[in-house]
């Protein structure tokens, strides 16, 4: 683990979760879920499509209400927390969306300074150069002037990026870095979140599929399948953990359920 | 205004201190322009500095993009570590002049 | 099970079903219509308290959307309102030619323009082009995610969205209404000098003696009504979508059908309380 900012080494965890639980209409999706997110690092969330990843970080971004459970950011709470406070809290958090979800209407320049106009009184001049730093940062310099469309998928991601942490937030949410990218492109988002970890002392939770780019930046990992934590660790003890189902999740082999013959036939016949 | 300034040597030191953030750096940045805006040549000191973010650092762009314009000598002395991580973050560790202190710059001005 | 039961068993739930679909579908309007009731407290709320919590609706995309659906349908608003006063000059002289009243026609013309088509053409046309565009433009902000990454940001998407959309109806419709009442009149104007030879200053003339500015107010009072059931419809349905690009495409249609029945219901309520 990287040297962790003296800033930050006092403070409480920036996330946690307590015996959240989830549903989509009588479905549940997260099933009495505990997290710790400590500051400072760079902690994974891991888990395949339906683990309940995906809802797990709506919660986390207030943007859906909690069944049952609390949630704390930053030390406050989410839930009921007065519509003022969690603006203030949002100022502090940064979100990179899988798709990017810049807004289509304005340049990308446009976009990452959106948050500095809405939420500080800043010089013109200073909100264009910040701007343009955090693009440069994300190596998009120069496409300032670029609406979202003209951009590839790699692009959007870093675009995306740069919007996120222009407010220079304490703690970042990034959800698929890597989805849809090269292996190149895609090692290099990683190497920029080590990097802004580095120099801005953010604490990243990263959601994700992709086991290699995970153990490459991950501090600490927490792996969900099926709303359930198998396992919330160290990246070393969760690869080298002797739980059958993590070991079934790492070396990418399909789940085999034992067969109830029963249940199955009344599956079938709708019974 | 927070921050301070003193002439020093032929030059303009403004010192900044504490946290220079969203709050704060809008003060920084009228004193360094200021300071420009008499036409004497500037540092920032930033020694006392516990946490500058990137409004912070973009008010040192602009004011260093200004110096250049007015043809005045700009630097930055007293860069802290954490200080020297955000800029290294933008690349701008090769851009702006950074010296330990006057005295280090001074004697690079020859 | 035989077939014939099978069948029969199918009707008997179709026939529960209706039931339980009029139960649900009257919970949904209820429903929905409360949405649009919250709707429109937000939006009011950001216009009017958002300065002092530093949250201001910006004034520039205020005027960015009065361009958008105002402006832009100056063409469309007067061709339509023109074409409007031209029919009602054709079919007031002919019915009121059987009793050999046709010079009256002008007060018919006057009236039915400034209280009811001036308004009701103006909806009608604003309802098709910025209610469809509303719930276009929002609904596929909600697929893309860009709804959620501004409430992320700390940005009201109703502030950001929809106050200033209902700013600029609220202005803008009122003020394509008068611009269609003259457009009325001026075609109820053009065919009646050609149909019976009233000169335009007697026209004019006829005209302002007849309408009083109650007349005007009533037609411009509906206009607001019209601009925030618009508004209010084409934002609820672009903010409801579901199921990526089919879905944006359900509730544009969507939006347009209940804007225009909304408007006509709307008109008729008030036209039946205003004049009894």
């Amino acid at each position: 683990m990287s040297s962790v900012s003296d800033r930050m080494l006092t403070s409480d965890p920036v996330v946690e979760v307590e015996n959240l639980v989830a549903h989509y209409g009588s479905h549940k999706v997260l099933d009495g879920v505990n997290l710790t997110v400590n500051a400072g690092e760079i902690h994974i969330i891991m888990g395949g499509s339906g683990s309940g990843k995906s809802t797990l970080l709506r919660h986390l971004l207030g943007l859906r209400r909690v069944t049952s459970g609390r949630i704390r950011l930053l030390g406050h709470e989410l839930d009921g927390v007065h519509r003022s406070e969690l603006q203030e809290l949002r100022k502090q958090i940064g979100v990179s969306f899988q798709g990017g979800a810049l807004l289509s209407s304005m340049t990308v320049g446009e976009n990452v300074t959106l948050p500095l106009r809405e939420h500080t009184r800043l010089d013109e001049s200073t909100m264009a150069i910040m701007a343009r730093m955090k693009l440069e940062v994300v190596n998009l310099g120069g496409f300032e002037h670029f609406m979202p469309a003209q951009l590839s998928g790699g692009m959007i991601k870093r675009a995306a990026l740069a919007r996120a942490i222009v407010m220079d937030p304490k703690l970042l949410f990034f959800d698929e870095p890597s989805a849809g990218l090269d292996p190149v492109v895609s090692a290099e988002l990683d190497e920029l979140i080590l990097r802004l970890r580095e120099a801005m002392h953010m604490s990243i939770v990263v959601v994700t599929h992709e086991l290699e780019s995970a153990f490459r930046i991950a501090d600490r990992m927490t792996v969900l399948d099926c709303g359930k934590i198998l396992i919330s660790d160290t990246a070393d003890k969760v690869r080298n953990s002797a739980n059958s189902r993590v070991q079934d999740l790492l070396n990418r082999r399909p789940r085999v359920e034992e067969l109830d013959a029963d249940a199955y036939l009344a599956r079938l016949t709708g019974e | 205004m927070s921050f301070g300034h003193r002439v020093e040597r032929g030059y303009a030191v403004v010192a900044l201190r504490g946290d220079v953030d969203l709050a704060r750096s809008p003060d920084a940045r009228a004193l360094i322009l200021q300071c420009l805006e008499q036409k004497s040549d500037l540092l920032v000191d930033l020694s006392e500095v516990d946490y500058i973010d990137s409004s912070g650092v973009a008010s040192l762009v602009e004011g260093y993009q200004m110096a250049k314009k007015e043809g005045l000598k700009f630097g930055l002395i007293g860069v802290s570590e954490a200080a020297l991580s955000v800029l290294k973050l933008a690349r701008l560790d090769q851009v702006f002049p950074i010296h330990a202190d006057l005295d280090a710059r001074l004697l690079d001005d020859g | 099970m035989p077939i014939w039961m099978h069948g029969s068993w199918m009707m008997a739930e179709t026939r529960l079903g209706r039931v339980e679909q009029l139960g649900k579908r009257t919970l949904g309007l209820i429903a929905e219509v409360g949405y649009l009731a919250a709707l429109l407290t937000e939006s009011l709320y950001w216009i009017f308290a958002g300065v002092f919590q530093r949250q201001p609706v910006r004034v520039s995309s205020v005027f960015a959307e009065m361009m958008r659906t105002g402006v832009s349908a100056i063409p469309i608003v007067f061709l339509l309102s023109f074409s409007i006063g031209v029919m009602l000059a054709i079919q007031g002289i002919h019915t009121l030619r059987t009793f050999g009243a046709e010079s009256q026609v002008v007060i018919g013309i006057a009236l039915s323009i400034s209280r009811e088509f001036g308004p009701l053409i103006t909806g009608i046309v604003v309802a098709g082009r910025t209610g469809s565009a509303l719930a276009a433009r929002i609904g596929t902000m909600v697929v893309s995610e860009e709804i959620d990454a501004l409430r992320v940001m700390g940005i009201q998407p109703v502030r950001y969205l929809v106050s200033p959309v209902l700013l600029a109806m609220l202005v803008m419709l009122p003020a394509l209404t008068i611009m269609a009442d003259f457009a009325g009149l001026l075609g109820g104007a053009v065919y009646s000098a050609m149909d019976l030879g009233i000169s335009y200053a007697a026209y004019a003339d006829r005209v302002i003696s007849v309408l009083k500015t109650g007349d005007i107010w009533q037609g411009l009072i509906k206009s607001a009504v019209f601009a925030t059931v618009i508004t209010l419809i084409g934002v609820a349905n672009g903010f409801s979508v579901t199921g990526g690009a089919e879905g944006v495409g359900r509730a544009t249609t969507r939006s347009v059908v209940l804007a225009i029945s909304g408007i006509v219901i709307a008109d008729m309520v008030f036209t039946w309380f205003l004049n009894r």
